[in-house]
């Protein structure tokens, strides 16, 4: 993208340092996302790719402070959106916060959507709740919303309910109720993983254009590194819970250092090799209670793993300009004298 | 900027009714049942006549009369009359008034509390779940008969004895039907709307109310209708035994008491029998209002 240069000295619009989120499993704590630290500028789409099971959405869940409560707590960090720790607010200043300034996009459009009331009644629930505006209005404002998604017959839409409307038109829907009142940061939780491929474009390249035309940053969570390739600028790599690998689009297709990014590029099927199996990464990433105490998380099914890896744990330390990375194979990696 | 896809855009307009809501849906499948629908009349029929009672007959309820003490029924009373020579259709309608009045309410109320506490101990979960939860399985432990008669005693004279009774019964029914809106809610919460809703800054309060609660509905009005059925029922026994209404009001249950001497029992059952009668048509009726409502509210039914 052509901003990514006027971008380099703006603030950044959210700012996430050494967050830790943790699970209370039987009494015991367990980190699903450890010690991240990332930020967002504005206008800015930022990709976070990882297998199932890395903390993508429960980092996601923690910047919306809509963990499940009881279990699922931050357990320490700073959530700075705008400089403003979303850690230490109450529940009716986010509430003021959600939906308008940051408003997120689920997986499942199937579900998102409550059954019981139309489409247009949840178009106009989001803006009710942040502006001041007559239901005359509202009800005008959300067929433009509609219309603006890319749905035809929005007049029609608007009093339908949500079982008579496609997966897609769904999520169409979804996106339409999270720009309603204008964000600055959108969250997308794998916004296209429920819908089929020619939808899936659809709803991307609409994200994309919806972006440019609200000046929205967007952090897009996927672990489809096609996605990727087509909208982000900066791309976070995730596993189990940690950042691997920090960088832009472009360097991390044609110079991943990261062997877990590599692996993951290896496995995107290629169309001009004929494989009888698709290569793929050998093991699972470890569940939260089995998650190894120290070293790499990835040494055991890392094909370069050395034995100082089952025991020293990586930084993520900029070994490029601007390509941060956290693996032994790199100098800066390694924890400098002294500190533990 | 904007994308249609082309099968949206083809599609040929044809006039369509506006689209039904879960509940308009719902009511159109309650009118197809006939049973339910009878029901309902019948029902229906049963609370008008109750309610409109003074203007079909003129005949004194309370006033004991020596001199027409249990007369077979004749074209004077119709329903003869009982051992107080009181006119027993003229109490049949006056006690509906009563009985329904006592059913009513109570639904109202056990319904209302139920809700409220199984809505807030299922969303917030945590500390206040248990306390709440721990609340009312005090409440669902106490021995009911005999509190309804503590309660009555002490409250007696100092309250119009029907609204102690009503009262009472719905301090200490609400349990079940908490329990069963907390699940509920329990089971509903979990959905991604509801996140979704969170995510687009409602508050717990507006979750609850305008999220959670419509989508629990088809459940409490079900229960609703069996909560009316049994509180009729409770009202009649509580009456029946002579803790219920006060004996002077009559209800169908207090005219129902008349029948536990063996003479009444045996030989005048125009006494006892129409309010029995009255009673088991009513809370069949109630009843298959409830199965209606269920096969209505179910998207699987097809009936």
């Amino acid at each position: 993208m052509s901003t990514k240069k006027s971008l380099l000295k703006e603030a950044p619009l959210l700012e996430v340092k050494n967050l830790e989120t943790a699970f209370d499993i039987d009494g015991i704590d367990y980190n699903a996302v450890d010690n991240v630290s990332f930020k967002v500028k504005p206008r800015q789409i930022v990709g976070v790719v990882g297998e199932s099971g890395c903390g993508k959405s429960v980092m996601s869940l923690s910047i919306m402070q809509l963990l499940p409560k009881g279990s699922g707590k931050v357990k320490s960090g700073e959530i700075l959106f705008e400089g403003l720790n979303l850690e230490k607010l109450t529940e009716s200043q986010i509430n003021k916060i959600r939906g308008k300034d940051i408003s997120m996009i689920f997986q499942e459009p199937m579900t998102s959507l409550n059954p019981v009331f139309t489409i247009g009644y949840q178009l106009q629930e989001v803006l009710f709740n942040h502006t001041k505006i007559s239901k005359q209005e509202a009800r005008q404002k959300a067929i433009a919303l509609l219309k603006s998604v890319g749905i035809s017959r929005p007049e029609k839409i608007v009093d339908e309910y949500p079982h008579q409307l496609s997966g897609g038109m769904r999520q169409r829907v979804m996106i339409a109720i999270a720009i309603a009142c204008q964000p600055k940061l959108l969250i997308a939780d794998e916004p296209t993983t429920a819908l089929d491929v020619t939808v899936q474009a659809q709803i991307l390249e609409l994200l994309k254009d919806i972006q440019a035309v609200n000046d929205m940053s967007v952090i897009l969570i996927t672990h489809d590194l096609g996605v990727v390739a087509e909208m982000c600028d900066e791309v976070i790599v995730m596993y189990a819970g940690k950042i691997v690998e920090r960088t832009d689009v472009d360097t991390l297709f044609y110079n991943p250092k990261h062997p877990y990014t590599t692996l993951l590029l290896g496995a995107i099927p290629k169309m001009e090799e004929e494989a009888e199996r698709l290569s793929s990464i050998k093991g699972i990433v470890p569940s939260l209670t089995n998650m190894p105490k120290s070293g790499c998380r990835f040494a055991n099914r890392c094909p370069m793993a050395m034995p100082e890896c089952l025991t020293i744990t990586p930084e993520l330390a900029e070994a490029d300009q601007g390509h941060e990375v956290a693996c032994l194979l790199f100098e800066t990696s390694k924890p400098r004298e002294g500190v533990q | 900027m904007e994308i249609v896809t082309q099968n949206e855009t083809n599609v040929t307009h044809i006039p369509q009714k506006k689209s039904l809501s879960p509940l308009a849906i719902a009511r159109k499948k309650f009118i197809k049942n006939k049973l339910a629908m009878t029901s309902l009349i019948f029902l229906a029929l049963v609370a008008i006549i109750s309610c409109l009672a003074p203007y079909i007959t003129t005949a004194d309820i309370t006033k004991i009369n020596i001199g027409e003490m249990g007369l077979e029924p004749s074209s004077k009373h119709w329903l003869g009359t009982d051992k107080a020579g009181r006119d027993v259709f003229t109490r049949l309608l006056y006690g509906g008034r009563i009985s329904l009045l006592v059913g009513i309410s109570c639904t109202i109320f056990v319904i209302f509390i139920g809700t409220l506490i199984g809505s807030i101990a299922g969303y917030f979960g945590g500390t206040a779940d248990s306390l709440l939860m721990r609340f009312t399985d005090l409440i669902l432990n106490f021995p009911f008969l005999v509190f309804v008669i503590v309660l009555n005693a002490i409250l007696f004279g100092k309250v119009s004895g029907l609204w102690v009774l009503i009262g009472v019964i719905s301090l200490l029914y609400w349990g079940g039907i908490a329990r069963i809106v907390r699940s509920k809610i329990l089971a509903e919460k979990e959905n991604e709307y509801i996140i979704a809703a969170i995510s687009i800054g409602c508050s717990p309060a507006k979750i609850i109310v305008k999220h959670l609660l419509p989508n629990v509905l088809s459940t409490i009005i079900v229960q609703a209708t069996i909560t009316f059925a049994t509180m009729i029922v409770v009202e009649s026994a509580l009456s029946y035994l002579g803790f219920g209404v006060p004996q002077e009001v009559p209800s169908w249950g207090n005219m129902l008491n008349s029948a536990n001497e063996p003479d009444v029992l045996q030989y005048k059952l125009w006494i006892w029998v129409p309010p029995a009668l009255i009673i088991t048509l009513t809370i069949l009726s109630i009843n298959f209002i409830g199965e209606g409502l269920k096969d209505a509210f179910n998207p699987k039914s097809r009936r």
